[in-house]
């Protein structure tokens, strides 16, 4: 890691991770508020009307405490593919436009090796990763705590947070690995991020009828198994530790990647 | 005449190596299409200034990023005070001075914020030289780099390649977007450099650029090395082109008869390259009522023609070899 650099991209990085804040505590501060513990009775109904729809976004689930609500309506959707802009924007200008415009050169005209240089890049990001899910956390205890006081399973719900950050970092480490694949910057940035949609809409689909199901068994979202966490299960730990493991396998061949290629710059 | 060396066999560790700073030999880097370099050979001795002069897309930047260690070599050898330029890249780094060939600086950051981000990664302590090169290019960093201009851009770059007093210098087209009176500023910054002990390899496709500053100059053209020469030789044998305009019809065409060499243009004008001394030329000329004069220097290619002899066309079809 290299300190200068390091500094420099993470303040490149804070305003647009503070609009993500922003907008992620608009979301979790309505659906929290919508959260009735007597009378589920109206979304439920809706649910009813069109259950395919809230199917293919994962809600599904009649949801009975305060973490179920938020595990239906937050987690399928807004807490996952919404992540994945903030980190293709963040791949973009890590390494994406570094490549592409040239600005690399300058980077690496200075006595730090490539190595260096993109472990730096990994480093913002995850700090940011990290930062969102403290973030994202503290706001879900703090609407929980102050619209509903002690109905939030805290327990429950930072297991599935840790679940969560796993799955972020895999999707980063996806995005990263593309980025520093490919030449062209167009494929840098959306094989990865191309692939993470698709696990998306694979998810969507396999959710919404039994022809699909076949899916979730080639589609690494499935590990994220966020009912499993909150529960405990063995299996669904067992997930989490596997999308970290390959978070941590997909970085670690970017960076390989990137110390060995040639660099039109 | 050919300056060309072969590289010397011994490597010993690196630092206090008597060897030349740079060396090349026999670098491939295959693009496809005729594009990249092939069989480039040469080597940069301490403290030479060396100009790498061809035309746009000949190889000179493929050459740079090789040395750079962007890219691997295909085959060959390059090296920097006797390392790999490749895998220990960023070694080599600790001493050496880097000027892109395009200004792709990071364009929300102003010049100032730039080069003092510039100077943490280098891990420079003294800010001495940078400020003084900053005043000495009359460069005002305080602007976003998005928002300067391309000369003004060229500045940031070159202050960033020497603030933290290189021991060698690579300079990828080097005056490009610079008015005259930086271009001179930028001849004397390297005679300075060069006093001081540097090495510079600088590339370039004008000449006017090499020419005053680089001991030796190697002429590549699609991708191959035609010649190394020492510059005094280059001076020595390069033509001017001279425009004369005679008063009259007739007195041009008395001319033309008496030097079969001169081109008629025009009504009244010839053109006409000298070598060598110019005295004869101008005496001879007095004989005539002249009404204007004008002189260029002889572009690359006329130069590289002059040099090379017609052989170079065949070469250029790629027939030979």
């Amino acid at each position: 890691m290299n300190r200068t650099l390091f500094a420099k991209e993470l303040r490149a990085n804070l305003f647009v991770s503070f609009i993500i804040v922003a907008v992620l505590a608009m979301y979790i501060g309505v659906i929290v508020s919508m959260y009735d513990p007597e009378l589920g009775e109206s979304l439920d109904a809706m649910m009813q009307s069109m259950p395919e729809m809230f199917a293919a976004f994962g809600m599904a689930t009649q949801a009975t405490t305060l973490l179920d609500f938020m595990l239906n309506y937050l987690y399928g959707f807004l807490l996952t593919i919404f992540i994945l802009v903030l980190i293709l924007v963040m791949v973009n200008k890590l390494m994406v436009r570094y490549l592409d415009r040239g600005a690399m050169a300058y980077l690496l005209a200075t006595p730090n090796s490539r190595t260096r240089i993109a472990l730096t890049m990994v480093g913002v990001l995850a700090t940011v990763l990290v930062g969102l899910m403290v973030a994202t956390t503290a706001l879900e205890m703090g609407f929980g705590e102050a619209l509903f006081p002690g109905e939030l399973d805290m327990q429950a719900l930072l297991q599935v947070n840790a679940g969560l950050l796993a799955l972020w970092l895999a999707m980063a480490g996806l995005c990263f690995l593309s980025a520093c694949l490919f030449s062209n910057a167009t494929a840098a940035l959306w094989v990865g991020g191309g692939l993470n949609i698709l696990f998306f809409l694979m998810q969507m689909a396999s959710q919404v009828g039994d022809k699909f199901e076949f899916l979730e068994n080639v589609n690494p979202l499935t590990l994220f198994d966020y009912y499993g966490l909150a529960a405990g299960d063995a299996s669904a730990v067992g997930g989490a530790v596997a999308l970290a493991a390959g978070a941590a396998v997909l970085f670690a061949a970017a960076v390989a990647v990137f110390d060995r290629r040639d660099l039109s710059i | 005449m050919n300056e060309n060396r072969a590289p010397q066999g011994a490597r010993g560790p690196a630092g206090g190596r008597p060897g030349p700073a740079i060396e090349v030999s026999g670098l491939v880097k295959d693009y496809g299409k005729g594009r990249g370099v092939f069989d480039v050979s040469f080597a940069v001795e301490r403290g030479e200034v060396f100009g790498f002069l061809g035309p746009n897309g000949a190889g000179k930047t493929v050459t740079m990023r090789n040395l750079m260690g962007f890219i691997r070599p295909d085959e060959g050898a390059v090296l920097i005070d006797g390392l790999n330029c490749f895998s220990r890249r960023s070694r080599i780094q600790e001493h050496l001075g880097y000027l892109p060939g395009e200004i792709a600086c990071m364009d929300e950051m102003t010049g100032t914020a730039f080069l003092e981000f510039m100077a943490r990664m280098k891990k420079l302590r003294d800010r001495t030289r940078m400020e003084q090169l900053i005043e000495y290019f009359e460069l005002d960093p305080a602007r976003k780099i998005r928002k300067m201009s391309k000369g003004t851009k060229q500045k940031v770059g070159l202050v960033c390649a020497f603030m933290a007093s290189p021991d060698i210098a690579l300079l990828d087209e080097p005056t490009s977007g610079l008015d005259p009176l930086m271009q001179s500023r930028f001849i004397d910054l390297v005679l300075q450099e060069k006093r001081r002990g540097a090495t510079i390899l600088l590339s370039s496709h004008l000449f006017e650029e090499v020419e005053r500053t680089c001991d030796r100059v190697a002429f590549i053209r699609e991708g191959r090395l035609a010649a190394v020469e020492r510059m005094d030789d280059v001076r020595r044998t390069r033509k001017r082109v001279f425009v004369v305009t005679f008063a009259d019809y007739f007195a041009r065409d008395r001319y033309a008869q008496a030097h079969p060499d001169a081109q008629k243009q025009g009504a009244a004008n010839i053109e006409i390259s000298v070598a060598g001394s110019l005295d004869a030329f101008v005496k001879d000329l007095a004989a005539y009522d002249i009404v204007d004069l004008t002189a260029r220097e002889q572009t690359l290619e006329e130069l590289f023609m002059h040099l090379y002899g017609t052989t170079e066309q065949v070469e250029k079809g790629g027939s030979h070899e």
